[in-house]
């Protein structure tokens, strides 16, 4: 049987020669790849802020403006006596605004800030089970004197809202750019094929194996496949790096992965998918010319 | 080594290219095919090489019953043959080694083998000195020559060869069929179609007539049956004349 290197080198060959078309292939299963690729490490970045805010289970209870620190300080009590309160802390005016001030990490937009509004006493407060959360709000909300309730666990139910909003949207590209990558590497192979065909009627004439036949071919699917994959990993790369930084400018809060922590993974991804697509692709061409025999390989 | 019993043959269009033919061709056998155009003689090697396979009947090679074939060992059983084409169907870009060789490659026989291999077949049909000549640059009965090594480099059993003659001057054609002869005598068995009674004629071999899809006639006489000729004094009897070689 013929080596590896022999047959990669049959694929690339048949790359070459057949490069336009090969081009175009490539293209799509790269921006297949890259949209698969940018779509999953968002939702990926998603679920790890959605993680780390969920964990904290810290439910923000605002008092309003016209009630004094001290009357602040005895509604946080109230709270506390509530069933489902596991703690609460007592945060004033200033202790909030310097939590805040850490939270966004920027002198400017801080100092622009405090001209406005200030922050109301707020009361910190750690509920004993999550699954009651609704009931318990109500109840907060309930209590005279509380203005408003801002919670963490709602911004992680709203990321991910969003999160499966982009799944389901990439989701249904990608599935879509998949079939169109399919075809495309199909038609690909079928163009080389016919191209070769007058060695595969000649191969087939003094019995060579279907098998023998059909590696060359199906590497070059293969090889088509490998080489999206590094351009898309590339792609991904720096994609990744512009979109996440433009985020983490808006919502600083938003903590993101570092992208040469998870490159490896995306390229491993990436050249697996690419090689089997690659691989059908070439396969649904190859199928349909092996079953053929003698002068009708040529289209005599 | 090859059976035809009863067998039939309709493309799908419809057309009756083949009807109840019986035939043997036996081990070291040279037969010529000779038949009116579209009388179904390529339609005849086609059944032997599984290109086609016979609508009813029975076809025997080699012990292998082939409409029982498994379609993945059909190239086993073409290992068996070697197939001379009336195009010679030579590859433009490579040379003639690398044209003979490409029949070695194709089965997986190591480079080893190969570079002495071919050099050898080469000499046997007196080319070994246009080795490194491109298809392009050879006179047709040389091309002819290159494709009859091909077919002969992966050593087969039977040499099937449709209008090898077609394309090339009289004088060639008669050294190509001396070639087969050669090869013949070596204990090859030869299928030859041919148009070209003269040389039938000349070499007296067997001789099976098809016509309209029929055997009209199975012996060397036959031919001039069908040419309509009454000249048998250069036409020995067969079975007579029939060389059967043993390995
Ligand atoms: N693939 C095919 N599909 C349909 N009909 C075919 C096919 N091949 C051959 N035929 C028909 O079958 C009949 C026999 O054809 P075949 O090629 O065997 O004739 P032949 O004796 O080789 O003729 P020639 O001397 O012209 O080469 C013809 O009528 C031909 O038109
Ligand atoms: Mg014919």
């Amino acid at each position: 049987m013929r080596g590896f290197g022999y047959l990669t080198k049959e694929g690339l060959k048949n790359v070459w020669s057949n490069r336009i078309m090969s081009i175009a292939s490539i293209c799509v299963l790269v921006s297949c790849l890259i949209l698969t690729g940018i779509a999953s490490l968002f939702s990926i970045n998603i679920g790890k802020v959605v993680d780390s805010v969920g964990k904290t289970n810290e439910t923000s209870v605002y008092i309003k403006k016209d009630y004094s620190q001290l009357e602040a300080v005895y509604i946080g009590k109230e709270i506390e006596r509530l069933d489902n309160v596991e703690s609460t802390t007592f945060l004033t005016k200033e202790e909030a605004m310097e939590q805040f001030k850490d939270l966004i990490n920027d002198d400017a937009l801080f100092a622009e800030m405090q001209g406005r509004d200030p922050l109301p006493d707020t009361v910190v407060v750690v509920m004993k089970d999550l699954s009651l959360y609704d009931q318990t709000v109500a109840q907060i909300k309930k209590i005279e004197g509380v203005d408003d309730i801002n919670s963490h666990t709602e911004l992680a139910k709203t990321l991910t809202d969003i999160s499966n909003l982009v799944n389901a949207i990439s989701f249904g590209i990608t599935l879509a750019l998949t079939i169109v990558s399919i075809f495309i590497i199909a038609n690909t192979i079928r163009v080389t094929m016919y191209s070769r065909r007058f060695e595969i009627s000649i191969m087939k004439s003094v019995g060579a194996t279907n098998s023998f036949v059909r590696w060359p071919f199906l590497m070059e699917g293969m090889v088509i496949g490998f080489i999206s994959s590094i351009l898309a990993t590339c792609g991904v790369g720096l994609l990744y790096e512009v979109i996440m930084t433009a985020i983490q400018q808006m919502l600083p809060i938003f903590v993101t992965i570092p992208i040469m922590d998870v490159i490896w993974y995306v390229a491993a991804a990436f050249a697996v998918s690419g090689v089997v697509i690659g691989f059908f692709g070439s396969l649904i061409s190859i199928r349909k010319y092996l079953k053929m025999e003698g002068n009708e390989i040529l289209g005599w | 080594m090859i059976d035809f019993k009863n067998v039939s043959k309709t493309y799908p269009n419809g057309t009756h290219a083949l009807y109840n033919v019986s035939l043997s061709i036996d081990k070291g056998e040279f037969v010529f095919i000779v038949g009116a155009s579209g009388a179904g003689k390529s339609t005849f090697l086609k059944l032997i090489m599984h290109e086609e396979s016979p609508t009813s009947g029975e076809i025997v090679i080699n012990g292998t019953e082939t409409t029982r074939l498994r379609r993945s060992k059909v190239p086993y059983l073409r290992r068996h043959m070697g197939i001379v084409f009336q195009d010679f169907r030579l590859i433009e870009k490579m040379n003639v080694f690398d044209n003979v060789a490409f029949a070695m490659r194709a089965v997986g026989k190591p480079y080893s083998v190969i570079k002495s291999r071919v050099p050898y077949v080469l000499e046997l049909v007196g080319l070994k000195d246009k080795m490194k000549n491109k298809p392009s640059e050879l006179s047709g009965g040389e091309q002819q020559r290159v494709s009859l090594a091909r077919a002969l480099v992966n050593n087969p059993e039977i040499i099937i060869a449709d209008e090898p003659t077609g394309n090339v001057d009289p004088e060639m054609s008669h050294e190509i069929i001396e070639l087969l002869t050669e090869i013949n005598a070596k204990g090859t068995t030869i299928i030859v179609v041919t148009h070209e009674h003269e040389l039938v004629r000349e070499f007296g071999k067997r001789v099976v007539v098809i016509d309209h899809g029929r055997v009209k006639s199975d012996a060397s006489k036959a031919v001039d049956d069908y040419l309509g000729e009454a000249d048998y004094a250069d036409i020995p009897d067969y079975p007579d004349n029939v060389e059967v070689i043993p390995d």
